[in-house]
C-alpha cells in the first residue's frame, strides 16, 4: 500500500516559520511509523530529524504527537493509523529541529518529586525484604520509561511547564506507595505544591497516551486522596 | 534557538483526546456560559431602565436558554462525574464507562428541557 506521511519540519538555522513537508513512501500495514520515518530519512531526506534508540517501546526516546495524539513511534503500526498519517513534536515543550523537543524542563519536574529510594536505616545484609502484596500496590506505576507522552498531552502543562505533570506524579506515587521507602511526607508535600496535583483536571490525555498503559489518572487520584486523608491505603 | 513552547488554542483543542477531552472542554464553555448568564443577570438588576429591559430579552430569548441550559447542565453533570472520580480513585479504571452513563443522563434531561423551552416560546 502506499502511504502519505506529512512530517512538521522545522531547522532554526533556515527556517523562520516551521512547515510540514509530505512524503510518499510503499508499506505494509505491520510497519511501524517509526519505520516510515527511517525510510524517510534513509532514502528520501537525510535531514529529517527525530530521536530513536532501542526502537521497541522501552526507551521512550521516539514519542511523538501522530495523527493529533501523543505515542511512540515505534508502537505505532500503519493499519492503527491509516495511510495518511500526519507527524508532529510533542507539545508544551521548546521545538529544537523537526521533531526533537527540549526535554529539560520535563526532566527538571521529574527530579522534584526526588525519584529515588530513600531509607536511612542500615541496609540489611542481603535485601530488604517487600511482601509481594505491598510490592503489588504501587506495580502500575513502575512501568513508567520517562517518554513524556502523559506531560505533554495535558492541558495544563501546555498552560505551564512549571506544573509538575503526570510523568513526574507516576514517580512520586511509584515510591510513595512503596512500604520500605521513608520519605512518603516529603513527597506528598512536593506534590502538594501550587504546581502540583490540584492543577490536575482529570482530563485523561494522559491515561489515553501512555504507551505503557499506566492508569495515570488513578495513580493522581490516589496521591490525592493521600494528601486528603493522610493514609496511605 | 528553536521554537517557543507556547502552545495556541486551536493547537490544543486539535489534539485527539477523544471523548474525555470532549468532556473537558465542554465543561469550560460550560463554566463559560453561566459566568455570562450570571454577569448578564446582574448586570440587567444593576442598570434597570431601558439598558436592563434590553440585556432581559437577551437571556431571556429561547436560543439564549437553550445555551445556558446547556451550560449549567453538562457543567454540573460532568463536575459530578469528576468529584466522584476524585473521591474514589479506584472507580477511575472504569472512566470510560463513567463519561458514557455521564451522557445518558444528559442527553434525556437536556432533550426534555430543549422540548419545554421550545413549546413554551414557539407554541404560543
Amino acid at each position: 500500500m502506499e502511504v502519505t506521511i506529512k512530517v512538521f519540519r522545522y531547522n532554526p538555522e533556515k527556517d523562520k516559520k516551521p512547515s510540514y513537508k509530505a512524503y510518499k513512501l510503499e508499506a505494509v500495514e505491520t510497519d511501524r511509523v517509526l519505520d516510515l520515518l527511517e525510510k524517510v530519512k534513509g532514502y528520501q531526506d537525510g535531514t529529517l530529524s527525530f530521536r530513536r534508540s532501542c526502537a521497541h517501546g522501552i526507551c521512550g526516546s521516539d514519542a511523538m504527537r501522530i495523527n493529533g495524539m501523543n505515542r511512540l513511534a515505534c508502537k505505532t503500526l500503519v493499519r492503527d493509523v491509516g495511510a495518511k498519517i500526519t507527524v508532529e513534536p510533542i507539545l508544551g515543550l521548546r521545538v529544537i529541529k523537526d521533531l526533537i523537543v527540549d526535554m529539560k524542563p520535563f526532566f527538571d519536574n521529574y527530579k522534584k518529586v526526588m525519584p529515588w529510594f530513600i531509607n536511612n536505616d542500615p541496609a540489611p545484609e542481603k535485601e530488604r525484604y517487600q511482601s509481594p502484596e505491598a510490592r503489588l500496590r504501587y506495580d502500575d506505576t513502575t512501568k513508567c520509561i520517562l517518554c513524556a507522552c502523559c506531560t505533554t498531552s495535558c492541558p495544563s502543562f501546555w498552560g505551564s511547564d512549571e506544573y509538575l505533570g503526570p510523568a513526574a506524579f507516576v514517580s512520586a506515587h511509584r515510591f510513595i506507595f512503596d512500604d520500605r521507602d521513608q520519605a512518603a511526607g516529603e513527597r506528598l508535600e512536593i506534590v502538594n505544591e501550587v504546581m502540583g496535583v490540584s492543577r490536575c483536571h482529570t482530563v485523561f490525555n494522559c491515561t489515553m497516551a501512555c504507551p505503557r498503559e499506566i492508569q495515570i489518572t488513578k495513580a493522581i487520584g490516589e496521591l490525592k486522596s493521600a494528601l486528603m486523608t493522610g493514609k496511605l491505603d | 534557538m528553536g521554537l517557543k513552547r507556547n502552545v495556541g488554542l486551536v493547537t490544543g483543542l486539535r489534539y485527539q483526546g477523544r471523548g474525555p477531552m470532549l468532556t473537558f472542554i465542554l465543561h469550560r464553555i460550560g463554566g463559560l456560559g453561566i459566568v455570562i448568564f450570571v454577569a448578564t443577570h446582574m448586570l440587567s438588576s444593576f442598570l434597570g431602565g431601558p439598558a436592563g429591559v434590553f440585556i432581559n430579552t437577551i437571556y431571556e430569548h429561547w436560543a439564549f436558554q437553550i445555551f445556558i441550559f446547556f451550560c449549567a447542565l453538562f457543567h454540573a453533570i460532568n463536575g459530578l462525574r469528576i468529584v466522584v472520580l476524585d473521591l474514589w480513585p479506584r472507580l477511575i479504571e472504569h472512566q470510560r464507562e463513567a463519561i458514557w452513563v455521564e451522557w445518558a443522563v444528559f442527553l434525556p434531561i437536556y432533550a426534555i428541557a430543549v422540548i419545554v423551552i421550545l413549546s413554551t416560546a414557539l407554541g404560543g
